[in-house]
């Protein structure tokens, strides 16, 4: 890990990213590890994405959302918790550490349990260390170039 | 297009304004505060679902900050009202904010830097602000306002450092006040609501005792982003409090003090208890009610889960008394139905429901408004017209009706759009 | 159908040459001050498709977008980045600087450096910017991938279908009528008016309740635009916001049926039942025990003998094992006919027993006070130590203030019961495809947010065919419901956001995963006929009979939950499309050594 563990999350539009954004208003510091991908809904987080997070290398991919019945699609987030299990099966076949995906409910006024969260997680996921995949499965992609 | 004036910038007010703007009408919401958003950003959780005040109200707050059909007029009060039902002519006084609207990002780099310190409104207190300061962290307009008062440099002429190091150049020490007048064909009053000064209600010790505190304070301290974070600490000593009194009907159903039922206090303490559980389970709350009252949708339920699982006790008997002991822990006071006995209750912290009353400058802004407040001081509307008042052309929804929970605000509001639209259509 | 046709998806346009521009803001010190922001701006030029990289102090200000204007006319740039505070308050002023310069506003994509970069982490500049470059590498690589999206438009049918006929579903056609709106007023029963024709007397003034009643009637049956409909169901319901269409079963003989209502939207209005509690301390069986709402036509019909004692209880079949909320209404229905058996007969002995007493507010409270001036007697019991009948005559009930049992004799035992959902609501809310709650009663969008909404567009709510609701709640609530309608009826279209589902019918294979994944009913199944024959699909001629998905693109939220679940990729949630997400996790991993 070269600057420390790198971490793919996910936020959705409506709770959890304005919870990040509540964070930076009220200047609470947390890790530079995260880089946050918006989506409307986190019931839009595919564990495809999950896959492709480790695959490409990430140390942590961390799933956040609204809190059970807080939801601005009603339900997404209870599709998210499903879909966050499915992934957990199938990076465990894979030999990544089930810890090393976490699912976690930020609402819109908690900045300073998002940089709870993200400083917790980050210190969890450099206990584990590198992703084991790493070196072991390269990319091959066409369309899209990454420098 | 037709023009509609909104007054108060609460859920209410927000809500009617959206409903009307959606119809096609220009409303204008005046504001008194620098930010909408009312009573409800000063919550933390509500009722009956526990979900975040502030996630479902940003969302509107924005809407109608970005609506086409939608002008704010923030930190400003309407002074006068002439005219009739379809032809109004109001006249609104835009206060100086000494920050060129325009130009301020919010970016907060000057309250920073401002050296006066003053107890923070929005916090009750509990904090503290600057005299350049933005009302609330999610406020809209995000932009800064100047206290004029604490500011020493429109005080006394010196200091100045927000001008000097603002990167944006909003800083504006000439700014005026200014009046508008708008032509509008309805008004909507949505001004909401105040607390019942905890002081009247002397046997509670309010200003003496450290630890007894209002439920609206309570809710500054449990906000994740209130003055202690959403740690519930005592004031006298900062220790987490674990034994909570909730003390309802403060000034309620009360001959000297309110005859009426504020309608959301047997609601709002639970709520209060189970965030406190939430947030420590080493917590218990008592609340020492009159009548347990809470018949809205999804209510009873919560109020059954707070007994059965957030360590919830409801205890009937109204309290008489509270007072302290050596290590300053409220001691209430109060008689037990069950046995008809006196009994008490010791509490780290003792928390006052009190009562929902009228604003206090009501009567003044009924009387700009010509409309008729009833005999609690709420804005009177007329019978199975729930949200016309006595006046043509205004009408009125929310707590300055009465006392009422979110819900009900919010479906009076729209029921206001739906009357003053057709007013003013004509 | 009344409808304007709404824009077809086209297949995905093939991807032009993106010419990106990176706009990197300083925000005054807020970004600058903690990120190295020139090379930000250098990093930006190398970056794939990238033609233009620059900051600038305040890229929100009015010279900041001429600049963002200008760069896209003279540099040909068909994408914009911005790199600054956040999206949530800053991406529409972005989006419609980018229409302004002739980009469809969807081209636009914003890089928060400053709200979860610059102000989060302060003191640790190098691996700040180490973050900003990745987070740009994100967004530059998104929008690569960015499409123009169309905001689609459908017409709205300016009419209203409502479905019960009491005093919220009257207030709220006159409302809607009075707008200007054609109005279908729909009821089951051969007369309007719903609960109010059951009522003597309103609290908590003692009002008219019939007078009330023929008023309002009067004024609907005057109203032009109102067309009642009575003796009548409706039997299904058909079609979306702003297209509505019911097949009404009328029972008047002679009638034709089914009778079809268009609308472009629906209010629902259904009102609720008293609950009978069959069984209960000898109801059903003791001609000397009734419901309250029995109580009150008796009232009314002014038949009753000389009563010595009556005898209340309150949260009958409500508060309990079987039914555990408060019936809101009971109480102060309770006080309003003790008050009138009072008020007809002084020396009338009135027992009120209750848990609680369920009024709140000003003028309720009032009420009570007003109840026990005029000596009726309030004793509480505790669910522990219910009220018991004996045969003889007499209720026992444990007085707590007292501390002892009390035999009270009744001529008359009057049971409060609670307001349940009406006959019938659960079908009606599977026509209508909405979801009732736990005890049957509509159930709302958000509780709080959008009380009188339901989930699915266009259809509305009020009264105690949402919670049990006094006449003045149900009133102001009918006037909000109509007021929620009018934003929508009063639009000649409405637009949709362009972020919505589309499907891609030739790889959908119609296994329904989708639509059973929508809480919005934005997807319907319909038949597939291909439009032109499409190379390397044999399937296609299979007598072109095949079911695929379809998004309504004005119903849509723009969730993406359907795109999880498509097996096939058809469905791909536009803006966010697999692609674009996928690109964007690539792009933040970029820097990691392999």
């Amino acid at each position: 890990m070269h600057n420390g563990p790198k971490i793919v999350a996910f936020a959705c539009n409506w709770c959890s990213y304005a919870g990040a954004d509540l964070a930076g208003v009220s200047r609470i510091q947390y890790p530079p590890s995260t880089r946050v991908i918006r989506v409307m809904c986190s019931g839009r987080v595919s564990p495809m994405f999950i896959l492709e997070a480790f695959r490409s290398g990430a140390d942590g991919v961390l799933v956040t959302g609204c809190h059970p019945g807080d939801c601005h699609y009603i339900s997404g987030n209870q599709k998210a918790e499903r879909n966050v299990e499915m992934a957990h099966s199938l990076i465990r076949l894979l030999g990544i550490e089930p810890r090393r995906l976490r699912l976690a409910w930020i609402s819109a006024g908690e900045g300073a349990r998002f940089a709870q969260v993200i400083r917790e997680f980050t210190e969890e996921v450099r206990e584990l260390g590198a992703n084991p995949l790493l070196g072991s499965i390269t990319s091959q992609e066409e369309g899209v170039t990454v420098s | 297009m037709k023009e509609v004036l909104v007054i108060g910038g609460g859920i209410a007010g927000i809500q009617a304004a959206l409903d009307l703007a959606e119809q096609g009408l220009r409303v204008h919401l005046v504001e008194r505060e620098p930010s909408i958003g009312g009573r409800m950003a000063q919550l933390d959780k509500t009722f009956p679902t526990n979900d975040c005040s502030t996630c479902i109200l940003s969302p509107k707050m924005v809407d109608c900050a970005r609506h086409p059909n939608i002008v704010l007029h923030t930190y400003a009060d309407v002074q006068a009202v002439e005219g009739e039902m379809g032809a109004f002519r109001v006249r609104v006084l835009k206060r100086a904010r000494y920050v060129d609207e325009e130009r301020c990002t919010g970016c907060g780099e000057c309250a920073l830097k401002c050296p006066r310190k003053l107890p923070d409104e929005f916090n009750v207190g509990l904090s503290q602000r600057r005299a350049i300061y933005l009302h609330f962290p999610q406020a809209v307009p995000m932009i800064m306002t100047i206290d004029p008062e604490h500011c020493t440099y429109l005080a006394r002429g010196k200091c100045g450092l927000c001008q000097k190091i603002c990167p944006a150049g909003a800083i504006d020490f000439e700014q005026q006040d200014r009046h508008l007048e708008l032509d509008v064909g309805a008004i909507v009053v949505a001004t909401g609501y105040d607390f019942y000064d905890p002081r009247h209600v002397g046997q509670y010790h309010y200003e003496q005792f450290p630890n007894v505190i209002t439920a609206l304070e309570y809710e500054r301290l449990i906000s994740a982003s209130g003055p202690t974070g959403g740690h519930l600490l005592r004031p006298s000593d900062g220790q987490p409090a674990r034994r909570l009194g909730f003390v309802q009907c403060t000034g309620s159903r009360h001959l000297r003090h309110n005859r009426y039922c504020s309608t959301v206090c047997c609601v709002h303490s639970t709520k209060e208890a189970v965030l406190a559980w939430e947030h420590d389970r080493e917590v218990e709350s008592y609340i020492f009610y009159t009548d347990l009252r809470g018949s809205g949708k999804g209510f009873r339920e919560y109020m059954d889960r707070a007994e059965r699982d957030y360590a919830t006790n409801f205890v009937h008997g109204r309290v008489a008394e509270i007072l302290q002991d050596e290590a300053l822990n409220p001691v209430v006071k109060y008689e037990d139905a069950a046995t008809s006995r006196p009994q008490r209750q010791t509490v780290d912290l003792a928390i006052l429901a009190t009562s929902l009353v009228p604003r206090h400058d009501a009567p003044r802004l009924a009387d700009i408004l010509g409309i008729e407040l009833d005999e609690f001081g709420f804005v009177h509307s007329e019978p199975f017209a729930p949200a016309e008042t006595s006046r043509p052309g205004i009408v009125a929804c929310g707590c300055c009706l009465g006392p009422a929970d979110i819900p009900q605000s919010v479906a009076q509001a729209s029921a206001a759009a739906a009357c003053a639209a057709e007013m003013a259509l004509g | 159908m009344y409808w304007s046709q709404s824009r077809l998806q086209e297949p995905e346009p093939r991807v032009e040459t993106p010419r990106i521009g990176v706009f990197v803001c300083h925000c005054g010190h807020n970004i600058a001050g903690y990120l190295d922001v020139p090379a930000l701006v250098e990093f930006a030029r190398g970056l794939p498709h990238v033609v233009k990289a620059t900051d600038s102090l305040f890229t929100c200000s009015d010279a900041g977008l001429a600049a963002i204007r200008a760069a896209v006319t003279e540099e040909g740039l068909n994408r914009v980045v911005v790199a600054s505070c956040t999206p949530r308050t800053h991406e529409p002023l972005f989006q419609a600087t980018c229409e302004e310069a002739g980009l469809n506003r969807y081209l636009f994509e914003f890089v928060n450096i400053r709200d979860q970069c610059s102000w989060v982490h302060m003191n640790e500049p190098d691996l700040a910017t180490a973050k900003a470059r990745d987070l740009i590498r994100m967004g530059v690589a998104r929008a690569a991938l960015l499409q123009p999206l169309d905001e689609s438009e459908l017409g709205v049918q300016p009419a209203a279908a409502i479905i019960g006929g009491g005093m919220a579903g009257m207030t709220a056609a006159l409302t809607l009528a009075r707008r200007g709106f054609a109005v279908t007023l729909i009821e089951r029963e051969a007369e309007l008016g719903g609960s109010l024709r059951h009522l003597f007397k309103l609290y908590p003034t003692h009002a008219d309740a019939r007078a009330l009643l023929e008023r309002r009637v009067a004024e609907v049956n005057d109203h032009p635009y109102i067309e009642v409909l009575t003796l009548a169901e409706v039997q299904s319901v058909r079609g979306y916001i702003g297209n509505y269409e019911l097949q009404v079963h009328s029972r008047w003989p002679g009638m034709p049926s089914p009778l079809s209502v268009q609308a472009g939207i629906i209010l629902v209005a259904t009102g609720a039942d008293e609950h009978k509690p069959a069984g209960a301390y000898g109801y059903g069986d003791d001609p000397r025990v009734l419901t309250q709402g029995e109580m009150e036509q008796r009232l009314g019909a002014g038949d009753l003998p000389s009563l010595s004692s009556v005898v209340m209880i309150q949260c009958v079949g409500a508060r309990d094992e079987a039914r555990s909320y408060c019936g809101r209404t009971c109480c102060l229905t309770a006080l309003k006919n003790a008050m009138l058996l009072k008020e007809r007969d002084p020396h009338t002995e009135v027992h009120v027993l209750y848990r609680d007493i369920e009024v709140h507010g000003t003028h309720f409270e009032d009420y009570y006070a007003q109840a026990r001036d005029l000596g009726i007697i309030f004793t509480r019991y505790t669910p522990e130590e219910p009220p018991q009948v004996l045969g003889d005559g007499r209720v026992v009930v444990y007085d707590e203030l007292l501390g002892a049992r009390l035999g009270i004799p009744y001529d008359l035992l009057v049971l409060s019961t609670p307001l349940v959902p009406a006959r019938g609501a659960r079908e009606l809310a599977r026509m209508l495809k909405v979801p009732v709650d736990e005890f049957g009663f509509f159930l709302e969008a958000h509780v709080k947010l959008r009380p009188l909404d339901f989930a699915t567009d266009g259809i509305y709510l009020c009264g105690s065919a949402h919670w049990p609701a006094h006449l003045d709640e149900a009133i102001s609530q009918a006037l909000g419901a109509a007021a929620r309608a009018a934003t929508i009826l009063s639009k000649d279209q409405i637009r949709a956001s362009g972020v919505v589902s589309h499907v891609d019918e030739a790889l959908c294979r119609g296994c329904e995963r989708c639509s059973e994944v929508c809480e919005f009913g934005a997807i319907e199944m319909v038949e597939w006929t291909p439009k032109d024959r499409l190379p390397g699909f044999g399937l296609t001629q299979r007598a072109g009979r095949r079911m695929v998905a379809r998004v309504n693109a004005v119903v849509c939220k723009g969730c993406g939950a359907c795109a999880v679940v498509c097996p096939t990729s058809a469905l791909q949630a536009a803006h966010f499309t697999d692609r674009q997400v996928t690109a964007m996790i690539r792009a933040a991993m970029g820097e990691q050594d392999a």
